[in-house]
């Protein structure tokens, strides 16, 4: 029970931390790839506390509860996911929970937005639900790759069966679905070569731009979970999960900077070359790894 | 009290609605809200009271039946209840329009005859009801004349065509087994040869697919919806469009039985109509992000739902027919929020249904707002509104079975969802509100009421859905399925249990935590909506809101595919038969001469034929 209780408060806590951690990471990474020195680690902790204490607009209600449920969201979410041997809500539905609830996060966001009347915002939600569209596609054809073949929507049950059987990624039905998946993490987590949504010298950075003082900070942290969620979700999938945190903090850390390496050396898409990108490859890559599964499992 | 009793009230409250009319309008609402409030109360306590009496038997010397087991009162229920709240949303969305007393018979009178259709215990009273159904629809579809009446001829075409292909079906039981009546037939069908059960499903298919608008009998159900008077449209979709499910419940659980239905065609068949249903999802939801008129996005989604429901009930697992049975009410509780949502927005901007001409109403039709945000959330299937439950019912069965790609099939639809609401929402209630709508008002009361009941439906049967499940795990169980493991609030199962109550509590808690560190912030300054970041440029006050195109890079990719195929190649025939008939008229001119003409034509060449030939 006490355990239980702990699960629930630890478990957001130290995703919490990793992602505002990889947000530091991330710029610190990309500047040095650029040949800048950048900010220090602690740079996003800083920025959140400073815009605490600022001061802030607000264009209504739904502007307010847009973004709380925003954050409220991506925060449900990490309870849903393995970390180590936590999920504080393992039989609540699985995956397809998971999956709807990955929802509420850009829902808000958009929702709340909506109500601050600016053609930006409205432009850069589009954007967004677009690229969502974009690497749904792929991803629900991964995800039900996955599904089938450990028939289960447990994503608890994925990471015990991987725990018998070895990882995913190197098994041979779900290497295809895992390669896409990897291809398509820098579109989930809205990185470099996807960062169509904000695009600062185009559209202002979209549904950010009438957010200011506490909107932004949490803003911010809902970009941290998110950041956590996206790679998460892919440790636990095809990389076995993790019997203790710091291991399963360890696979996402080598996650995330080889998809940050790779992607810093490319420059922004544009909306449609974004979306045909993510219906080419990793969706191809994702089709044929779910026959590869169906045939796998005649 | 009896069935009949209750098709009387039901009748006889429509017709007397309209001779009340005649002497007071006031009385006439009145009573018309208290008929349609009398029937919800009268289904509801008939819950779990079999019934079932032959109450007259002269009709071609075949006894009619009327009948109430766990499925049809299910249906009956839902039929009440939306009609009552789509009366009462009428009673200001009609006021001061011509012919109310009209409107006010039809709409009762769909009512009453879908309560028949699904108490009917035979078939010659369920095509009956079927026939009344269909004809006062169409009168309601066109009330409004001018581009309604196409749209109500498309459909009655249709829709004929349908009844035309079940009256062959009928007949054909019929001489084969000599009663028409539903616990009859069923136990003589099973020794029916495979072939002939296939044909009866062929045409059965085509009634019911008609009704239900399944791809690719689908293409009258856009206009038909977008054309007809609000609370009428939510009457449509929302559940006289399902009497085509309950069509395809009753032939193929009932009558025919799951295990031949599972059978027929060496197992084909169900899989093809479960495709049809995967087909049904994808095409029609994309085809609603392309559209600007805020009923025709809503009726798209009307046919992309109904393919949810198709894909459960084929698949013919006690999972799938749960979801899909589910998917109905739950479908019906939130298009038909929807459409009065839209109803009421129409109803304070004088008929303004563009998409692209509105904006802002948030501010102005909060409550209205928060039903259209409930409806959307219900609709696309978020956790904690009845539409998710129901969804990964038949998410869960699909992939358990192993058929990824109708899942996929199915995910995929949920994100076409997603866009089209979400530009629906925004466009409508969201942005900047323009000068033209300052002044306008809420919704008056009695268009609110059923736009709250409905919202509250919404969520209670997200988060308690095992009200709702009861009920249907007792029809899934007299359908010969195995029962599932059912609790108010949620499914246990080994493969994975749902559990509503813990995603509620999460939800609640963690938005709570939220909400106080949000307030423990410096509290934020109110704004203007004019005061937005502009580059410090000027901030236009008449249209400074991004709609048009609102997904444009994503039409430029996808518009090219989706042509509604279908629906050209109906028209095609259409314009051919019109040009064929055209020709004909020249000849039968009606003209005398030409007539007198045709007969010495005729008289002179068959003269010329005994000249030459001397044949006779």
């Amino acid at each position: 029970m006490v355990m239980g209780v702990v699960e629930y408060i630890l478990s957001p806590l130290l995703a919490l931390i990793i992602g505002i951690f990889f947000l530091g990471l991330s710029r610190k990474i990309m500047a040095r790839i650029h040949w800048r020195y950048g900010p220090p680690l602690t740079q996003p902790i800083i920025d959140i506390i400073k815009l605490f204490s600022q001061k802030s607009g607000s264009h209504g209600s739904l502007f307010n509860l847009g973004i709380i449920l925003s954050l409220a969201g991506s925060i449900v979410v990490v309870l849903f996911m393995p970390f180590g041997q936590m999920c504080p809500l393992s039989s609540s539905g699985g995956l397809l929970v998971i999956l709807y609830m990955m929802l509420l996060g850009p829902l808000g966001i958009a929702l709340s937005g909506g109500e601050g009347a600016n053609p930006n915002i409205s432009i850069g939600i589009s954007r967004k639900l677009i690229l969502a569209l974009g690497y749904e596609v792929p991803l629900l054809l991964i995800l039900l790759a996955v599904m089938t073949h450990y028939e289960t929507i447990s994503i608890v049950e994925v990471v015990k069966k991987q725990q018998h059987a070895g990882w995913s990624f190197i098994s041979l039905p779900l290497l295809l679905p895992g390669i896409a998946y990897f291809l398509i993490l820098p579109a989930i987590l809205g990185l470099r070569p996807f960062e169509v949504v904000q695009a600062p010298q185009e559209i202002a950075s979209g549904p950010m731009v009438e957010y200011g003082g506490k909107f932004l900070a949490f803003a911010t942290i809902q970009h941290a979970f998110s950041l956590f969620i996206g790679i998460a979700l892919f440790v636990n999938l095809f990389l076995g999960g993790a019997s203790n945190p710091v291991t399963f903090f360890i696979k996402m850390l080598v996650v995330f900077i080889l998809g940050l390496f790779i992607n810093a050396a490319f420059p922004r898409f544009r909306i449609e070359q974004a979306v045909k990108y993510l219906w080419r490859w990793p969706t191809l890559l994702a089709f044929v790894g779910l026959i590869v599964v169906l045939i796998i499992r005649r | 009290m009896s069935l009949e009793l209750l098709l009387i009230i039901a009748f006889g409250g429509a017709f007397l609605t309209y001779l009340l009319g005649k002497i007071s309008s006031g009385l006439r609402d009145s009573f018309a809200v208290f008929i349609s409030l009398a029937l919800v109360a009268v289904i509801a306590f008939l819950y779990g009271k079999p019934l079932h009496k032959a109450f007259y038997s002269g009709f071609l010397g075949l006894p009619l039946v009327l009948r109430l087991n766990m499925l049809s009162w299910f249906f009956a229920i839902t039929i009440a209840v939306v009609g009552a709240l789509s009366i009462i949303f009428s009673l200001s969305y009609i006021k001061g329009r011509e012919r109310t007393d009209f409107y006010y018979l039809m709409m009762l009178l769909v009512n009453a005859s879908m309560l028949g259709i699904v108490l009917s215990g035979d078939l010659v009273s369920f095509y009956i009801f079927w026939e009344i159904m269909s004809w006062s629809a169409f009168l309601l579809i066109s009330y409004n004349r001018g581009p309604a009446l196409a749209a109500g001829m498309k459909y009655i075409i249709m829709s004929i065509i349908g009844s035309t292909a079940m009256l062959v079906g009928m007949l054909s039981l019929y001489a084969s087994y000599g009663t028409l009546s539903i616990s009859e037939i069923a136990p003589q069908i099973a020794s029916a040869s495979p072939g002939y059960i296939l044909f009866l499903s062929v045409l059965f298919f085509v009634a019911f697919g008609i009704k239900n608008a399944v791809w690719p009998f689908h293409t009258w159900l856009p206009p038909a919806h977008s054309e007809a008077p609000s609370p009428f449209s939510a009457v449509l979709s929302g559940i006289l469009v399902r009497m085509g499910m309950y069509g395809f419940l009753l032939f193929f659980f009932v009558i025919v039985g799951s295990k031949i239905f599972l059978g027929l065609g060496r197992g084909s068949f169900h899989y093809i109509l479960a495709w049809i249903g995967a087909i049904n999802i994808v095409i029609p939801t994309f085809i609603a992000m392309l559209q600007n008129d805020s009923k025709r996005l809503l009726a798209w989604h009307g046919v992309g739902q109904g393919g949810y429901m198709v894909l459960g009930v084929a698949l013919g697992t006690s999972l799938g027919v749960t979801g899909g049975i589910f998917h109905i009410v739950n479908h019906t509780s939130y298009i038909a929020l929807l459409f009065l949502v839209v109803g009421a927005v129409e109803y304070r901007t004088n008929g303004i249904r563009d998409l692209n001409s509105l904006g802002g109403l948030i501010k102005r039709m909060p409550i209205t707002f928060i039903g259209a945000l409930i409806g959307v959330c219900g609709l696309i299937g978020l956790p904690l509104t009845n539409g998710f439950v129901s969804k990964w019912l038949i998410y869960k069965s699909l992939i358990l079975q192993g058929h990824p790609f109708l899942a996929f099939g199915a995910l995929i639809g949920t994100w076409g969802t997603i866009l089209s609401l979400y530009k629906f929402l925004h466009n409508m209630f969201l942005g900047q509100l323009p000068e033209r709508y300052n002044g306008i008002k809420k919704a008056p009361v009695s268009m609110q009421f059923p736009i709250i009941i409905l919202s509250l439906i919404i969520i209670l049967f997200g988060i308690f859905p095992g009200i709702p499940l009861k009920v249907i795990n007792c029809i899934v169980t007299s359908f010969g399925l195995q029962s599932l493991n059912i609790n108010i609030w949620g499914i246990g199962s080994e493969t994975g249990a749902l559990n509503t109550i813990n995603i509620f509590a999460a939800v609640l808690a963690v938005g709570l935590m939220v909400w106080l560190v949000f307030r423990a912030g410096r509290k934020a300054e109110p704004l203007p909506q004019e005061d937005t970041y502009a580059a410090g440029a000027a901030i236009p006050r008449e249209k400074y809101h991004y709609t048009v195109d609102f997904y444009k890079p994503l039409y430029r990719m996808i518009s090219p595919y989706l042509r509604d195929v279908i629906d050209e190649f109906y028209s095609w025939i259409a314009t051919g038969v019109k040009g064929l008939c055209n020709g004909i008229r020249h000849v039968y001119t009606g003209d005398v001469g030409y007539y007198v003409m045709y007969i010495i034509l005729f008289l002179s060449s068959l003269i010329f034929v005994q000249i030459m030939w001397g044949i006779w």
